[in-house]
């Protein structure tokens, strides 16, 4: 008598059907999908290129600053990038509406350039990157964000002596 | 117009409702093939409501769905099965092998892009996409197929 129960159940609840594409989809909270960066975030360590296994991310050393290029058409969503990167820079979204015509092939990519500056202590050639790392203690203000993002490492290491001397 | 315009004009007009998708395995993982499947046998996902339906046969098929990076062992099957596909067709990339050669990026055995083989129309990334990227990637391919008719 299983069935009748069953029947009467499908007959209440309606086709199983998802409306897509002719409606919204539901996805899950925590699904892998496109890649997320934040520049702004980024320390440049290269982590995120080692342990990408298709080697979807690779930085490129340009006259302007090291580029970060990452292409969502060899990307396999395995989150490895995610998990190592030490200040959030990375971040899987729940993004899966990557369907595209063939011509916009090599527009499914991430090109950013973390910059060259001056180093405000030594005048030496050095990258703009993140001093951050998440959950580093003690923890930077904004402003210090701000001006050790222009220090080359070595002044960046003096400078956070200093600051810890003084605390 | 005569007769025979009058009857191709029909043709065209109904056969634009109901493209018909064929599979090709060009060494995939089966994972691909997999959400291809899902996307048509299951009530959940059900790509016939786009007036698609999966054919057994190349010969009688308009959208053909790629997985899989071409192996150098089924390439030549793989372009012979494409070449039995009666044109207009459109060719649908899914998963990231075919389109970039994914995991197996430049492996020895592995002759990905398909694009250098095969003319592509519509990529769907993802390892494996799951069964709606799939349907949005053959709603794009009927749109294409439309304007080829």
């Amino acid at each position: 008598m299983n069935y009748i129960k069953t029947l009467i159940q499908n007959l209440v609840s309606g086709p199983s059907t998802v409306s897509y594409p002719f409606g919204p989809a539901w996805t899950p909270d925590n699904f892998r999908g496109r890649i997320e960066f934040k520049l702004s975030s980024c320390t440049a360590c290269r982590a995120c290129e080692q342990v990408c296994a298709p080697g979807a991310i690779r930085f490129d050393k340009t006259p302007e600053g090291l580029r970060f290029m990452m292409w969502h058409n060899t990307c396999v969503f395995c989150g490895l990038c995610e998990h190592y990167c030490p200040t959030d820079a990375i971040k899987q979204t729940t993004d899966w509406h990557m369907a595209h015509t063939v011509d916009q092939e090599y527009g499914m990519a991430i090109r950013e350039t973390i910059a060259y500056v001056t180093c405000t202590g030594c005048n030496a050639k050095t990258l703009s990157s993140a001093p951050n790392p998440a959950g580093v203690e003690p923890p930077f203000t904004a402003e210090e964000i701000e001006q050790h993002r222009n220090l080359c490492p070595a002044c960046r290491k003096k400078a956070l002596a200093e600051r810890g001397a003084a605390s | 117009m005569n007769l025979k315009q009058m009857i191709s004009a029909q043709a065209r007009r109904m056969a634009a409702r109901s493209p018909w998708i064929y599979r090709i395995n060009a060494g995939s993982c089966n994972g691909c093939d997999v959400e291809c499947a899902t996307t048509a046998l299951i009530p959940r996902y059900d790509v016939e409501r786009l007036g698609c339906q999966y054919c057994g046969s190349p010969r009688h098929a308009d959208i053909v769905l790629v997985t899989g990076p071409l192996t150098a062992r089924v390439k030549e099957s793989v372009l012979r099965v494409y070449a039995e596909v009666p044109d207009p067709k459109v060719t649908v990339a899914v998963g990231v092998c075919p389109i970039s050669g994914g995991i197996f990026r430049d492996g020895y055995a592995v002759l990905a892009p398909l694009s250098k083989y095969i003319p592509v129309d519509v990529n769907v990334p993802g390892c494996a996409p799951r069964p709606q990227a799939i349907i949005e990637g053959i709603a794009q391919a009927i749109e294409i197929w439309r304007g080829r008719l």
